[in-house]
């Protein structure tokens, strides 16, 4: 009885242990985590300044043959699972690796014979796990598209609701929703039956495996061959053992999930960018008058038709060119050209004696305020809008900037005025309204050259005529290319150039090609004809 | 794109919601025991775990005489048998609980969808609904299936732990259950800070997708503006505090699982020392000890599990609100019980006039008459004045006006999508709110201004104006509206897919094959918001033939831009400001020198250049 009052006394050594060991245990069970968490946070961070940069310079030609929902998903869902995998799996596979190269061996030493026993399933279950996650990979992708073939009627049935609604067919749609439907419902259960034929079969073995040696360990120890203790401890490293292992279905799942993130992500990292060979070139040092000059340009995008055929002109500094034709004539690619979104096939642009080929990028880009066709404006205040034309400008210059655009009153009249947010969080534009939004932060960029591609579109007639005798006052101080179908937009310009079907058909000022056959003579024509109506 | 919805959590759990999502998993009864069956069976299996480790301690040690090594054995085979069948049915009862559900409030969902007026849908973003049915029933059907499962292992896993440690030694008992108040508090208190910081992740989350959004759609601006260096530095600032938010909520709950295995070893710790005394005493045996040693490690997990389901029902509220909230919609605009009754005499009366529509008047509508009709969504804000128009058989209207000015929603109320708040429409003199809605309906084609196709074939398309139409039927109306020329020369001819919303089809065409969609119906009344963008000339005057074709005998209805279309129309009406402007054929109100004059100089004016442009081009 002396020995047992000796433990007795001393039984909060092993008590003291215990939270200690525990304590310490999750310190560093804290720290593992929250070190993990942190370096994927990291990683993940700088995977996505990396691809935001790379998409900024990538070259038009990719971007327009992507889909920009494709383009956001790769950025935010795939990188979020390699953070998942990053911060979750990255450290228990080490962790798991070093577990069970440190423990087998304490096991070993503590008997050889009963850690045979204790791990000759564990193969057994990794092969199962491996095995098994080949086979449900595909039912995994039956139930994905399963899901996207119900997004999609979904978002059908709801584009198109005034159409069912206007036949009253809303008892067939939804007899045609019950299919899709079903068809997730009844993939979503063949998964899930899967699974449950995953983890009952494989908790079996794990647990055989534990039971195995609990009962071989028990006779061991009743034979004497081994101590309680020695079983204790024993079972309590064998759970240390099979827990990574348990854990390896799910770290196969996401594995794999991952390779395909990473995939999907590199293709637009892989992409070349188009400043790729910018740096080789300097910029000149005396700022351009504003000539452009542009021999023999010809391109396409693609193979099968030209987009541009043999185009020549001239525009000298502060002159007015306004360009028209036909849909589908070239006249915006022209613009990107002149921009640098594409390089020509053939031929050459000249901005005052320098080819633009020989010109940094954002250099030529610096010396054109343009407005695109389908302006895009960011969503912050129309104030922050304008002052992206030139990023020092006073409030005043933005003002006198949008009085030019014939927008300063429309402005004014917002309840937070110049304050006011454009986009999704704020009020949504007219079409004119961006436009001479727009305009207003090109205008403010005080260019050598300003870009109009169709640029008052959506703009009443009143208020372009206003906008166009604003231009008119600075005239002289920037050269003007204007893409404009309106006569009275064309009859301003000092030189017009017909662009049709990719080719130069007339070009000259209003007096002279009124007096040729052509289309700006039959277009002069109409004129007439609203004058005979009225 | 479907734009995630960031919720306010909700501290209070609104129990009748829940009442009323619960009740599609009650639709399937016999699933829901069984899976009530197998998470009990786990919970009392997994309660016994440690009991055969005991046993064979006690073997071991002499201390049993009764029975050998065998009975252990026994018992943990047994126990695993029984937990992996426990699993295997968990696992799947409660996968196919979430899968039914889902399906039972999506089918529920669409059905009200189908069934709402006009006005639900004018308030309500495509996009936003289109997460309601997907996100959110998806969402809830999960929480309602494995939320149901964890609760029900977790309270009987903890139940029978502490029953079975009561009958074993209910000293120690007491001691391990000591722990559960504290694991209580401690899981439920992290879990809603975890909620919350991983909210603020989900915010910065959002801002970086707008913002990729923006870097993508606006990149030739960023380009020609220069600013590709500005917005990197802007876009970092945004990781920046991505990152420093999943940080955040990575340490939040990198602490709670060494806090709560803390309390576990300090449970355990104290069963040590107390029990190691009592085991000394000989006062309970060392396998007893071990087992509640186990024991004492084992409560933080259902704990755990049962917290994270509270928190995720409190974060899923906004979620259950917006579902049942649009189930609980009804549609506005039905049959009057009087209506009601006259269909049902009707069909009783098994009459097989044709000349009597389902309500028992009369089939052919003869006359269409406003009086006085007003409509407004806001009491002060009128969209449409005291309107009075007559209309009869054969004649055709053009409504044209700036947008805004209320034609949409004169044809709205003709269509019976809105109702006037004052006023009234009359068919043949009666107040169409005494007659069917489902017979008015049938009884309209309508061509909306962008003609919205489905995905699927030609055919199927126009079969959608009436599903029992023939395929020669669809020839037919297909030829008479002009568009059997432009699809025979397809390289399949009508059984060519047009792609999502018709995708493949030019505006033109898509036009032809919605007028298409409407004859086939056969329609009384024919109702056209005419399409403003341009088409080529040809497709254009193959249009205004087969238009023509259309009107022939019908009351048409058209909202007009297009000048050929407003020429050919009986009565002109301008509407600006709820109200009729101007009113009479083309000549008179060209005399006028009025709106109409001015309107249709423009008009002319850009019609005149689009022809001459497209004509240089062919």
């Amino acid at each position: 009885m002396g020995g047992k009052n000796y433990v007795s006394d001393r039984l909060w050594i092993p008590v003291i242990a215990t939270l200690l060991f525990a304590t310490i245990a999750g310190v560093f069970n804290y720290y593992q985590k929250v070190f993990a968490a942190r370096e994927a946070n990291s990683i993940c961070k700088q995977l996505k300044d990396r691809t935001y940069n790379h998409i900024q310079q990538l070259s038009n030609r990719y971007l327009d043959s992507q889909s920009t929902g494709d383009l956001v998903q790769r950025c935010t869902s795939d990188i979020e699972t390699i953070r998942i995998f990053l911060s979750a799996h990255v450290v228990e596979i080490g962790k798991g690796l070093i577990l069970i190269i440190t423990v087998i061996p304490i096991m070993l030493l503590l008997d050889p014979w009963l850690t045979l026993v204790s791990i000759f399933l564990i193969p057994v279950i990794i092969f199962f796990g491996y095995f098994y996650f080949n086979r449900v990979k595909h039912v995994f992708k039956e139930v994905d598209e399963a899901e996207g073939a119900l997004t999609t009627v979904v978002q059908e049935n709801i584009t198109g609701i005034r159409v069912v609604r206007a036949f009253g067919r809303h008892s067939y749609e939804i007899e045609r929703f019950a299919t899709p439907n079903l068809e997730y419902r009844d993939k979503g259960i063949k998964l899930i039956k899967l699974m449950s034929w995953f983890w009952a079969p494989s908790d079996f073995i794990n647990l055989m495996q534990i039971g195995i040696a609990l009962i071989v360990g028990s006779y061991m120890a009743l034979n004497g061959y081994i101590t309680i203790g020695t079983l204790f401890a024993f079972l309590s490293l064998l759970n240390i053992v099979l827990w990574p292992i348990r854990m390896l279905g799910r770290i196969l799942t996401d594995l794999g999930k991952t390779i395909v993130a990473l995939g999907r992500l590199y293709e637009i990292l892989n992409q070349p960018l188009e400043t790729a060979d910018d740096s080789i070139i300097k910029s000149p040092c005396a700022p351009i008058s504003g000539r452009i000059e542009i021999r023999n340009l010809s391109f396409s995008h693609n193979e099968s038709a030209p987009t541009l055929r043999n185009v020549s002109f001239v525009v000298e500094p502060g002159e007015t060119l306004a360009v028209m034709g036909p849909s589908g004539a070239g006249k915006s690619t022209l613009m990107h050209l002149l921009l640098r979104f594409y390089d020509p096939d053939s031929g050459t642009i000249r901005l005052d004696k320098y080819p633009i080929q020989d010109l940094n990028r954002k250099y030529v880009r610096a010396q054109f305020g343009v407005v695109l066709q389908e302006p895009f404006l960011y969503s912050r205040s129309i104030k922050e809008n304008i002052r992206f034309g030139r990023q020092e400008s006073e409030e005043r210059d933005i003002e006198e900037a949008a009085h030019m655009a014939s927008i300063h009153e429309t402005i004014a009249k917002f309840s937070k005025g110049y304050e006011t947010q454009i986009g999704e969080r704020g009020i949504t534009l007219s079409g004119g309204q961006k436009q001479r939004v727009a305009l207003s932060r090109a205008l403010l960029s005080n260019p050598p050259i300003l870009l109009l591609d169709d640029a008052l579109s959506a703009v009443d007639n009143e208020t372009e005529s206003n906008i166009i005798e604003a231009l008119k006052s600075r005239h002289g101080t920037s050269t003007t290319i204007v893409i404009a179908h309106r006569l009275s937009t064309l009859a301003h310009a000092d030189k017009i150039l017909v662009l049709e079907e990719g080719a130069v058909t007339q070009s000259g000022p209003h007096s002279e090609l009124i007096k040729q056959d052509g289309l700006y003579k039959r277009l002069w024509a109409i004129q007439n004809e609203v004058r005979a109506i009225s | 794109m479907q734009t995630e919805e960031i919720d306010e959590i909700r501290s209070k759990i609104d129990l009748s919601l829940w009442k009323q999502i619960f009740g599609f998993a009650l639709g399937h009864k016999r699933i829901l025991t069984w899976l009530t069956v197998s998470a009990l069976s786990i919970s009392l299996t997994e309660a016994l775990f440690p009991i055969p480790t005991k046993m064979a301690v006690d073997v071991i040690q002499g201390k049993a005489t009764d029975y050998g090594l065998w009975l252990p054995s026994a018992l943990f085979a047994v126990l695993t048998v029984s937990l992996c069948i426990g699993v295997y049915y968990f696992i799947k009862h409660a996968g196919s609980i979430s899968y039914h559900v889902g399906h039972d409030i999506k089918r529920e969902s669409f059905k009200r969808l189908q069934e709402l007026e006009f006005a639900f849908y004018d308030s309500q973003p495509t996009g936003w609904l289109i997460s309601r049915l997907t996100a959110d029933c998806d969402r809830l059907s999960r929480i309602i299936a494995w939320g149901f499962l964890d609760i029900v292992w977790g309270t009987g896993f903890i139940i029978a732990m502490a029953i079975v440690m009561l009958i074993l030694k209910w000293q120690l008992a007491l001691i391990v259950l000591g722990t559960v108040p504290p694991l209580i508090v401690i899981s439920l208190y992290f879990k809603k800070r975890l909620l919350e910081s991983s909210r603020e992740v989900r915010k910065e989350n959002a801002r970086i997708t707008a913002s990729y959004n923006e870097c993508i759609s606006g990149v030739k601006t960023t380009k020609t503006l220069g600013r590709e260096d500005l917005n990197l530095r802007e876009f970092e600032g945004m990781s920046q505090a991505m990152e420093s938010a999943s940080n955040r909520n990575a340490t939040f709950g990198a602490v709670y699982m060494p806090i709560v295995m803390t309390i576990g070893s300090a449970g355990a710790g104290i069963v040590l020392w107390y029990g190691g005394k009592q085991t000394l005493a000989s006062a309970i045996e060392l396998g007893t000890l071990i087992a509640f040693i186990n024991y004492a490690g084992s409560f933080f997990n259902p704990i755990n599990q049962i917290a994270s389901v509270f928190t995720e029902i409190q974060s899923a509220q906004a979620a259950g609100e917006r579902v049942t909230g649009l189930l609980n919609t009804k549609p506005k605009i039905v049959d009057s019980e009087t209506v009601v009754a006259k269909i049902e005499a009707h069909s009783k009366a098994n009459s097989k006039d044709e000349k009597l529509a389902p309500d028992g008047h009369e089939m052919e509508i003869q006359s269409i008459e406003f009086q006085e009709a007003s409509f407004f969504y806001k009491e002060n804000e009128p969209i449409l004045r005291s309107f009075n128009l007559k209309v009869e058989q054969g004649q055709t209207v053009a409504l044209v006006g700036p947008s805004g000015g209320g034609k949409s929603t004169i044809v709205s109320i003709l269509s019976r999508f809105y109702e006037p708040q004052n006023g009234e429409v009359l068919i043949n003199g009666l107040d169409y709110r005494q007659r069917s809605l489902e017979w008015l309906q049938s009884q309209l084609g309508i061509v909306l201004q962008t003609p919205h196709l489905f995905s699927g074939t030609i055919r199927e398309n126009i079969r959608y104006g009436n599903l029992a139409a023939s395929d020669q039927d669809i020839e037919q109306a297909a030829t008479i509206v002009n568009a059997h020329s432009f699809i025979s020369n397809l390289e399949n001819g009508y059984d060519t897919q047009i792609g999502e919303g018709g995708a493949k089809l030019s505006t033109g065409e898509k036009q032809l094959v919605s007028f298409a969609r409407a004859l086939i119906a056969d329609p009384q009344v024919f109702i056209m918001d005419e399409a403003t963008s341009s088409i080529d000339t040809e497709a254009e005057q193959l249009i205004q033939k087969g238009l023509q074709k259309v009107f022939d005998g019908r009351i048409s209805f058209v909202i007009a831009h297009r000048l050929s279309t407003i020429r050919s129309a009986d009565v002109i009406l301008v509407i600006k400001g709820g109200e009729i402007e101007e009113q009479g054929d083309h000549e008179s109100l060209m005399e006028k020198r009025g709106y109409y004059h001015k309107l249709y100089t423009t008009q002319f004016k850009r019609e005149r250049v689009e022809t001459v442009l497209n004509s240089s081009s062919n």
